[in-house]
């Protein structure tokens, strides 16, 4: 097992700066999901660390070394592609021992190590295939074999589920869990889902324009978060953000003060459909999207603002109805504007 | 009519149709074929597809007229010494074009592609006094040399870089993550998933070599270094006519290797196609 540390890494490609001085340290063992939205440097932050990208300036350190001028193959670590990235010409046995083989190890060492991933990952019938004949999960799962197979010391997962249905994806996320439980490397996963990242990781780096925005675990990222993009970008459905002057009034006889220049976040699942007494927000309904579980609920709450409301249950109020909504002092944040 | 029997009646139709089509290009083939079994005289007699009398002596005479057999063992050994040579270089110089970043990689690429646009009988005198100047003339050397260095090879190359251009760039990068150097990842997984690209490049290059005529005509002069089209051109009767009966008779057993080459390289195609496909 081993511990990453990133040291004010920047990277440009020519003029373009796409990461800005990152500085990150991730422990033995860790689940880190690096997530932003896209073009954020999220993937581009992957590759360097693999190696598949050079550093522009900043140290690069795994396992205490520093690896910025080190080849890929040789820094440890082992990579699963969005695309997979199944060499189409060699089967599956051949695909999972192919960099063993490169490294010069013994066919009986390559034979079990293959044997021993397969079976780990439920490949055993499928190692004689190729590619082509190997459905979506497959392909996903022999590459993670392929990763396993070297022994790294970290794994790096560039949105490995992106192209998998949504079935299949909310199962493949379990078996990556397990397989983190099981193994206990330190793992690095990008991701553009806030889901997977909220349910996968020890730790989330979220990112924004080449930057790190707030690094936290899901529950920190979730209940503190360091500033409107990031409360933006955690939960789901996205948090309302209120400006600070328009609820002020109300929120302090709740007892909730909103100093000058800061705005006002509640996310939809605080808020609830309340008598007059406990309301700090008056409105009506524009939109109820029915849900199953329950209706998101879309409400104008006046001077052209319009907040998501989580409502619960099956009785919603009608289109056009007008609603109180009630939020606990908590469950307010407080945030900088982006 | 049912679907069925139309379907039957629709297929019936394309097959007659096409077989129609086709006889403009396989009638001069079995043409050839046939004279080649036929004395000089039926060849100019009552026109037959079928030999009156069948003259297989004809392809022994062929042999024993020139040395033909050195000159068809010159032919194939060139042939495919240039199409080694070909798609070795080739590749490797569309691999760098397509993924190694250097400055100009553009601009070279663009002199190169200008230079198919100069037709060989342009260049053929200028070389010609290059190899002369080497101590070449009279050897297969420029005949190796000239196809792969010259628009050939960079028509060669330009294909490859294409093919190289349109691979998933992560299949690569998945070779590096295993340990392979550049080299490793053109030999290994490069060219592996280029089968046909390599194949297209082969048949192109082979036929190329194999029906060149221009260079061998003014680069030999010895009947032991004779190509197949120069020793083709070389049955005739001492006024110079052609003695048809033996020209055809050699050019079916010219056309052989040509045959091969496209049976094998064909099967490739078709293969590596299947193969196709990264993600699905």
């Amino acid at each position: 097992m081993t511990s990453l540390s990133l040291h004010n890494i920047k990277k440009a490609f020519g003029k373009t700066e796409v990461i800005r001085g990152v500085d990150l340290e991730i422990d033995d063992g860790e689940f880190v999901v690096f997530v932003g939205p896209s073009g954020c440097g999220k993937s581009t932050l992957l590759r360097m660390i693999s190696g598949l990208e050079d550093v522009t300036s900043g140290d690069l350190f795994i396992g205490g070394r520093r690896v910025n001028e080190v080849q890929p193959a040789k820094r440890g670590v082992a990579m699963v592609f969005q695309s997979y990235a199944l060499y189409p010409h060699l089967n599956v046995r051949d695909n999972m021992g192919f960099g063993l083989k490169v490294r010069g190890l013994k066919a009986a060492e390559i034979a079990a190590r293959v044997g021993e991933a397969a079976e780990t990952l439920q490949l055993g019938p499928l190692l004689d295939r190729f590619p082509r004949e190997l459905s979506g999960g497959q392909r996903q799962r022999v590459a993670i074999g392929r990763a396993i197979v070297g022994n790294p010391d970290v794994f790096l997962f560039d949105e490995p589920l992106s192209n998998l249905d949504a079935e299949l994806r909310v199962h493949m996320r379990a078996e990556i869990a397990a397989l983190h439980k099981r193994l206990a490397n330190t793992m690095v996963y990008v991701t553009h889902d806030q889901i997977e990242a909220m349910t996968l990781a020890d730790k989330i780096v979220v990112l924004r324009a080449g930057q790190i925005e707030q690094v936290g675990t899901p529950r920190d990222l979730y209940n503190n978060p360091a500033n409107v993009f990031v409360a933006q970008f955690i939960g789901s459905p996205k948090m309302n953000i209120l400006p600070g002057a328009f609820v002020a009034e109300r929120l302090s006889a709740a007892g909730i003060g909103v100093p000058d220049g800061k705005v006002v976040g509640m996310r939809p699942e605080h808020l609830h459909v309340a008598g007059e007494g406990d309301a700090v927000l008056n409105g009506r309904v524009v939109l109820a999207e029915y849900t199953g579980a329950g209706s998101l609920l879309h409400v104008d709450v006046g001077e052209g603002e319009t907040i998501l409301v989580t409502h619960e249950g099956q009785n919603e109020p009608a289109f056009g109805e007008a609603i109180a909504l009630g939020i606990r002092p908590e469950n307010v944040h407080i945030l900088t504007p982006a | 009519m049912t679907t069925k029997q139309w379907r039957t009646l629709n297929r019936v139709l394309w097959t007659v149709s096409l077989l129609i089509a086709a006889v403009p290009f396989v009638f001069p083939f079995l043409w050839m074929l046939s004279s080649g079994f036929k004395s000089a005289s039926e060849i100019f007699g009552q026109p037959s597809l079928i030999p009156t009398v069948w003259h297989w002596e004809n392809f022994v005479e062929v042999f024993q007229y020139q040395p033909f057999a050195r000159q068809y063992f010159n032919s194939v050994y060139i042939a495919l010494s240039v199409t080694g040579l070909t798609l070795i270089i080739a590749s490797l110089a569309g691999y760098a074009l397509a993924r190694l970043r250097f400055a100009g990689a553009g601009l070279l690429m663009l002199f190169l592609v200008s230079a198919l646009m100069v037709p060989e009988e342009v260049t053929i005198v200028p070389n010609f006094f290059l190899i002369r100047w080497m101590g070449l003339t009279d050897t297969h050397l420029p005949l190796i040399l000239l196809p792969v260095f010259g628009p050939h090879g960079v028509m060669a190359t330009f294909l490859m870089r294409q093919y190289f251009v349109a691979l998933p760039k992560e299949l690569e990068e998945a070779g590096r993550m295993d340990g392979l150097t550049t080299l490793g990842v053109w030999w290994k997984i490069a060219l592996p998933m280029s089968r046909p690209a390599l194949a297209a490049v082969a048949i192109i290059t082979f036929l190329f070599s194999w029906n060149l005529f221009l260079e061998p005509l003014v680069f030999l002069s010895s009947l032991e270094l004779f190509t197949l089209p120069l020793a083709l051109s070389n049955f005739t009767d001492p006024y110079g006519a052609p003695l048809w009966h033996l020209q055809l008779a050699a050019t079916s057993l010219a056309v052989l290797p040509i045959l091969a080459v496209y049976i094998i390289a064909q099967r490739q195609i078709v293969e590596s196609f299947a193969m196709s496909g990264v993600k699905g």
